[in-house]
């Protein structure tokens, strides 16, 4: 326990180490964050007025990032499959910074959640009153819980196993992660079964949604995971082969191939039928009512995801600046789409015809960009600290003297 | 072997190796203090928080209404009375009544005849205590177009200088009380439930303001507090019941209650008292003498959105022409007069 | 295999930028945070509400009267004083036929649809009461019997509470409930219910601009068969 203890502490010392790159990057995203609270303080203070939504357009900009962050964290598993199922072992030494990323994520996504309440200090009622099994929301509570605790058990298992210099048993993890897979897969259902199930909004009330989700955060996560490895590899000291990159290239071509068929078969569906039920989706793509707010973000982000696709399935982007640019292309591409082009328009118009658009106020996107900038600070504290322990730099017996173990790496 | 791994690494100017120095602590020290300098300059604006905004021991402890007992409902009452009483400087009666027995709800509106004047939206507005600013209203008047009945061709700030205009007809929408309410499905804390009596109703206590229930709602019924509601305080109406209209607070969920402080004790809502047409019918529908059912029974009634299976309470019926009626109608086109024709019947 | 990092100690007398950033560092990174932290705790950045003043609704839209409060007794008031209508009717006969006031009364305007004859509904002897078809009177308290006469199907909808206003309670056990009679809204000479003024509109929060009516993008099936526009007369009305 006092080792434990002990390895506690020295992460927490070890997250403020490093050369003055890291400590401008850290101070970057240090003063975004505090920003960030400073400005859901004064959502505290006046309400939640101080954002752009409206009893109209009742969800924006925290529940689309919500949103697309916990596609983000389902990606952890598209590490995970090749490597446990596949028994792809390129990916076998970079797994665990995709579990790493989940827990930033995740906790991303629960901060976003937070901010989005009107009464966080009552957050404790939802332990008292659970509207589980009838709610999703009780099921998305449960599921991105769950899916924390696992990523921590995982990580932190293999890390400490890594930094007392032992050889980590199978049973405490492996089934674990299994069940991550399973589990990863779940958080996006549940998530999009949120809009699913609601008949009064047409623009959700559809099958498709729950797929088009799981294959767009199976194309972004990956790619996001693509570029994060390229700066590890850069900046530290873990060897991340080209292999790995190129697998993942694969993964997100598959991804990308799909979400762009089933994008297809939406727009198909609604404006082919072109019933009064599709006035969402024509507000989306073409405006309505004079209102045409969003129409250059999703032509935009359509215009992205094919030239993204289009690229990563050409060999040009197995050269990595092409590969960079698409993935740049995907993970904005789905950003907008699932963000703005999903959560908005089902606004837009009300159930009731009435067309207010929306707009995020600064508190609002700042308060958004605090909560990001949080994420990739734990992500670059979890970068900084299990790249030492695993790469077998920081042990338990380098730190303390004890007798010395056999080193060895990572053991995934 | 390898040596000690130094977390200290990196500062070329300090290797004095291991262990804490003066300029070590001093740098530490003034990092620290920074750190927790720039955090409590985050969390400046929260001084402008008033006292009653706190959350007090009470409020933390409250339970949920429907696990409330007797002795709780007493004190939880008294205790709003008392904080409206300090925030608007009236003693309102803030009461519970209970729902009555074999009683169930339904509204009827009289397509025929609404003008789409909108005193039933102003009228709900004085009884049931919503904000003002920013303004809050449970009704919405839709004015439809002949020929249409779907409400997203509807037009909800008309402001001519007569009602009703023309090829127009009215459609006032609040909260259906569904049979099968949406809101109530998705609410996670189940701060929102429907009443024996047929009344969806919000505890505005605990309600965490989530929205997920404003998502839901297919008539767009449920209203946001996005800020510290404004009454002012002439216009505050002092009977107040805990489920319906006592002033509620920023961040939660709030919505049309059928008046529940004035049904439950017999009354008619305030919607259906002021309506100058008569549009509006309210009553009990288990009971057979009631104008409700002799509505439901003898009209033509219908529903909003049927289709997406809510079985609202609200139904909306019509009589014969409508609004239209003191324009004259127009004069039959004279026609061939019947009778054999000269041809020797040639029409088929 | 250990990369060789710009920021690694340089074998060579000289510092290298790297090297300049790392003796700044335990000095600009405090540094950097005490700015954070008095440009936030200032309040420089005020969150300006959108809220602007409030329009208050004006009172006549939540008053619950009907449109007339009739008297419901036989009198009329001339330069103050109140007569009952036999006073003068009682000396003065008019011939059957009568359709319109011809010296006194001249304010009443009839447009009773085809229902032009004033003997229609009132006595033609008895001033004070209305007229049933058997030439019977009805009490001028009791409207709703005269109009019952031709507006039959509205007076059976009056009857069971599904046409006209009604007010007070709807649980009878507990309290009265009004049902105001026909004439508390329809003027019995121009019944038609009057077009009244609405009550503002909504006002709601970041509403926006919303002076443009939604005009439908797909085809309306009224428009589009009657080829008209929308909101215009059709062809045929006067």
């Amino acid at each position: 326990m006092r080792r434990y203890f002990a390895f506690l502490r020295d992460c927490l010392r070890l997250s403020f180490v490093g050369d003055w790159r890291y400590h401008a990057w850290m101070t970057l995203l240090t003063v975004i964050s505090l920003v960030g609270l400073y400005c859901w303080c004064q959502q505290l203070v006046h309400g939640l007025v101080t954002t752009g939504m409206t009893d109209q357009v009742s969800w924006g900009a925290y529940i689309a990032n919500f949103t697309y962050l916990v596609g983000l964290a389902a990606a952890a598993a598209m590490l995970v499959i090749p490597v446990y199922v596949y028994r792809n072992m390129h990916l076998h030494d970079v797994v665990i910074f995709g579990e790493l990323l989940a827990i930033a994520v995740i906790i991303m996504c629960l901060l976003f959640v937070v901010v989005d309440l009107g009464r966080p200090d009552r957050f404790l009622h939802i332990f008292q009153r659970f509207n589980w099994p009838v709610s999703m929301l009780t099921w998305d509570v449960i599921a991105l819980s769950g899916y924390l605790l696992l990523n921590l058990h995982i990580s932190g298992y293999l890390l400490y196993c890594a930094y007392r210099g032992r050889q980590p048993t199978a049973a405490f993890y492996v089934p674990f992660v299994f069940v991550a897979i399973v589990w990863a897969v779940s958080i996006h259902t549940v998530t999009a079964f949120l809009y699913v199930g609601l008949g009064g909004r047409p623009f959700w009330n559809s099958a498709i949604i729950a797929p088009r989700f799981l294959a767009s955060a199976f194309a972004a996560g990956p790619a996001l995971i693509i570029l994060t490895l390229q700066i590890v590899r850069r900046y530290t000291s873990h060897r991340v082969s080209d292999e790995a990159l190129l697998t993942l290239r694969r993964i997100i071509q598959a991804a990308m191939l799909i979400n762009i068929f089933l994008l297809g078969c939406e727009l198909f569906t609604e404006f082919y039928t072109d019933s009064a039920h599709t006035a969402s989706a024509r507000y989306l793509y073409f405006g309505l009512h004079g209102r045409y707010g969003l129409v250059p973000w999703i032509w935009t982000a359509i215009v992205f995801e094919l030239v993204g696709a289009l690229l990563l399935v050409l060999p040009v982007s197995r050269a990595l600046p092409t590969l960079n640019t698409a993935c740049v292309l995907t993970i904005f591409g789905i950003w907008v789409e699932k963000g703005m082009g999903l959560i908005v328009p089902a606004f837009i118009p009300t159930p009731l015809g009435e067309m207010v658009e929306y707009t995020p106020t600064p508190q609002e996107v700042m308060v958004c960009l605090g909560i990001w900038a949080f994420g990739m600070l734990l992500y670059t504290i979890a970068v900084r600290i299990s790249v030492p322990v695993l790469g077998g730099q920081m042990t338990c017996a380098k730190r303390y003297g004890e007798p010395a173990l056999p080193e060895v790496g990572p053991g995934e | 072997m390898s040596k000690p791994y130094e977390l200290g690494g990196g500062d070329v100017a300090d290797r004095q190796g291991p262990g804490l120095t003066r300029r070590g602590f001093l740098r530490k020290g003034a990092a620290a203090m920074a750190g927790v300098t720039a955090v409590a300059g985050a969390l400046s604006p929260l001084r402008e928080l008033k006292r009653r905004d706190l959350p007090t021991l009470e409020r933390l402890l409250q339970k949920h209404y429907k696990e409330m007992t007797p002795d709780d409902k007493q004190a939880v009452l008294k205790r709003i009375a008392e904080e409206v009483e300090r925030r608007f400087g009236v003693r309102p009666t803030v009461t519970d009544p209970p729902p009555l027995p074999g009683v169930e709800y339904v509204y009827a509106l009289n397509v025929s005849r609404c003008v789409g004047c909108r005193k039933c939206v102003h009228a709900c507005v004085r009884e049931n205590n919503p904000s003002r600013q920013p303004e809050i209203q449970y009704i919405r008047v839709l004015k439809m177009q002949k020929g249409s009945i779907d409400v997203e061709t509807s037009d909800h700030h008309y402001d001519p200088p007569l009602v009703p205009e023309h090829d127009s007809y009215y459609l006032p929408v609040q909260c259906h009380q569904c049979a099968k309410p949406p809101c109530v499905k998705v609410c996670p804390v189940e701060a929102t439930w429907q009443e024996p009596d047929g009344i969806t109703v919000i505890d505005y206590d605990w309600c965490i303001g989530c929205r997920y229930c404003e998502a839901a709602c297919p008539y767009w019924a449920r209203r946001f507090n996005f800020a510290e509601p404004t009454i002012p305080r002439g216009e505050l109406n002092p009977q107040m019941a805990y489920l319906s209209n006592r002033p509620r607070m920023r961040g939660v969920m709030e919505k049309c209650t059928f008046c529940l402080h004035r049904v439950r004790a017999g009354r008619l809502p305030a919607c259906v008292e002021v309506c100058p047409t008569g549009s509006r019918k309210f009553g009990n529908v288990l009971d057979p003498d009631s104008e409700v059912r002799y509505i439901l029974e003898q009209k033509r009634v219908y529903v909003l959105k049927e289709e997406v299976g809510t079985l609202p309470r609200m139904f909306y019926y019509f009589d014969e022409r409508g609004s239209r009626y003191h324009e004259p109608i127009a004069p039959v086109r004279p026609r061939e007069p019947e009778g054999p024709s000269e041809g020797g019947g040639q029409r088929s | 295999m250990a990369r060789v990092k710009p920021s690694d100690p340089p074998r060579e007398p000289g510092p290298l930028p790297g090297q300049r950033m790392e003796r700044l560092r335990p000095v600009l990174v405090p540094l950097v945070l005490f700015v954070v932290a008095g440009v936030l705790g200032s309040g420089l950045w005020q969150f300006e509400s959108p809220l602007g003043p409030r329009r208050a609704a004006p009172p006549w839209a939540s008053d619950p009267r009907t449109v007339y409060q009739p008297k419901l007794r036989p009198q009329i008031t001339i330069a103050g004083y109140t007569y009952r209508c036999s006073d003068c009717h009682d000396l003065f006969p008019s011939p059957a036929e009568t359709t319109r006031p011809l010296t006194q009364h001249r304010e009443i305007v009839l447009r009773h649809g085809i229902n032009t004859r004033c003997f229609n509904c009132h006595h033609r002897t008895n001033r004070d009461a209305l007229v049933d078809d058997w030439g019977r009177e009805i009490p001028y308290d009791q409207p709703q019997l005269l109009c019952a006469k031709c507006h039959g199907p509205v007076y059976r909808d009056w009857l069971h509470g599904s046409h006209g206003r009604t007010g007070g309670y709807w649980d009878t056990t507990r309290g009265p409930q009004l049902r105001p009679r026909c004439v508390a809204c329809h003027d019995p000479h121009v019944p038609p219910f009057p077009p009244i003024p609405p009550a503002p509109g909504p006002r709601t929060l970041r509403m926006g601009d919303q002076s443009h009516p939604p005009q439908p993008e797909q085809t309306d099936p009224l428009r589009f068969h009657l080829k008209t526009p929308r909101g215009g007369p059709r062809p045929g009305d006067e």
